[in-house]
C-alpha cells in the first residue's frame, strides 16, 4: 500500500532545511540507498528554495509539499500559489535565471532532472506553480 | 559559523552545516567581510564538514571566484563529499576552481 504526506509551510528561507528534514524522514521507510536520498534532497531543496525566492512578493504565501510513496517509487509535489510562470521553457533552461544579481545560479530545474527520473512544471501566471517529480528507488548502486 | 585562517596572502575558510539558499546569504557577507582585505590572493575553501549542498551553495562560490578573480586572484576548494563533488562536476566548477585534500583544521 501506498503511503502519503502533505505538508504546508510557509515559503520562508529556513524551510527549506525543513522541508529537506521532511522528505527525508518520509523516505527512510522505504529504506533508500544513500545515493537515492541526497538525489531526492537536494531536488526538493531546490523546489522549494524556487516557490520561495520567486513565488511571493510578500511573507505570508504558502507552499505545500506532497509525496507519495509505493514499493518502486517516489512521486513528490511542491506547489505553491503565487505568481506563476509565464515561459516555463525559459524557466527551465540550464543557467537561465530572473536574479543573476542575487548570485541565482539558474541550476534549479537542471538539477531536479539529473536528480530525478521525471520532472514536470505545471504553471500559469497569477495561479501559482506546481513541480512534480518521481523517482524509481533501489536498484542503484552506491 | 565559519571558521578561518590566514596566513600570508592565502585566508582558508571551513564551511559547516547546510549550504542552502537561507545559509548562503550569511555565508556570503562573512566571507566577502574576509576578503576585505586586498592582499589576500588566494581563498580557500574546505567543506570537510559541509553536510548538504544546493545550487545556492553553488551561486555563493562563483560570487567569491568573482571577487577573487577581480584582483587576480585564484580559489581553491577541497575536502568534497561525494554529493558535494558531484554538484561541483555538473556546475563546472572543477573547471575554474582547483580541487585539494581536506584542510587541516588545528590552529584555526
Amino acid at each position: 500500500m501506498n503511503n502519503q504526506m502533505e505538508l504546508t509551510f510557509f515559503a520562508l528561507a529556513e524551510n527549506e532545511a525543513f522541508a529537506r528534514m521532511v522528505i527525508s524522514a518520509f523516505l527512510v521507510q522505504a529504506n533508500p540507498t544513500v545515493s537515492v536520498l541526497s538525489e531526492v534532497r537536494t531536488a526538493v531543496s531546490e523546489a522549494v528554495t524556487n516557490a520561495v525566492v520567486h513565488a511571493y512578493e510578500r511573507d505570508g504565501g504558502k507552499v505545500v509539499m506532497r509525496a507519495t510513496l509505493g514499493k518502486e517509487r517516489v512521486d513528490i509535489e511542491v506547489e505553491d500559489f503565487g505568481r506563476g510562470i509565464a515561459d516555463i521553457q525559459q524557466a527551465m533552461q540550464p543557467f537561465f535565471t530572473t536574479q543573476p544579481d542575487q548570485e541565482r545560479t539558474g541550476m534549479g530545474f537542471a538539477l531536479m532532472q539529473s536528480f530525478m527520473d521525471e520532472v514536470k512544471v505545471v504553471s500559469s501566471p497569477g495561479c501559482g506553480t506546481s513541480v512534480r517529480m518521481s523517482k524509481r528507488l533501489g536498484d542503484e548502486a552506491e | 559559523m565559519i571558521k578561518a585562517r590566514k596566513s600570508g596572502d592565502q585566508i582558508t575558510v571551513w564551511l559547516s552545516g547546510e549550504i542552502d539558499h537561507c545559509a548562503a546569504g550569511t555565508l556570503r557577507a562573512e566571507i566577502e567581510s574576509l576578503l576585505s582585505r586586498p592582499e589576500i590572493r588566494r581563498l580557500n575553501l574546505d567543506f570537510t564538514d559541509v553536510s548538504f549542498m544546493d545550487s545556492s551553495g553553488v551561486g555563493m562560490i562563483i560570487g567569491r571566484y568573482k571577487t577573487m578573480a577581480s584582483r587576480g586572484g585564484h580559489v581553491s576548494a577541497s575536502g568534497l563529499h561525494p554529493p558535494v563533488d558531484r554538484l561541483f562536476r555538473l556546475a563546472g566548477l572543477h573547471r575554474i576552481i582547483d580541487i585539494n585534500p581536506s584542510e587541516r583544521q588545528e590552529n584555526a
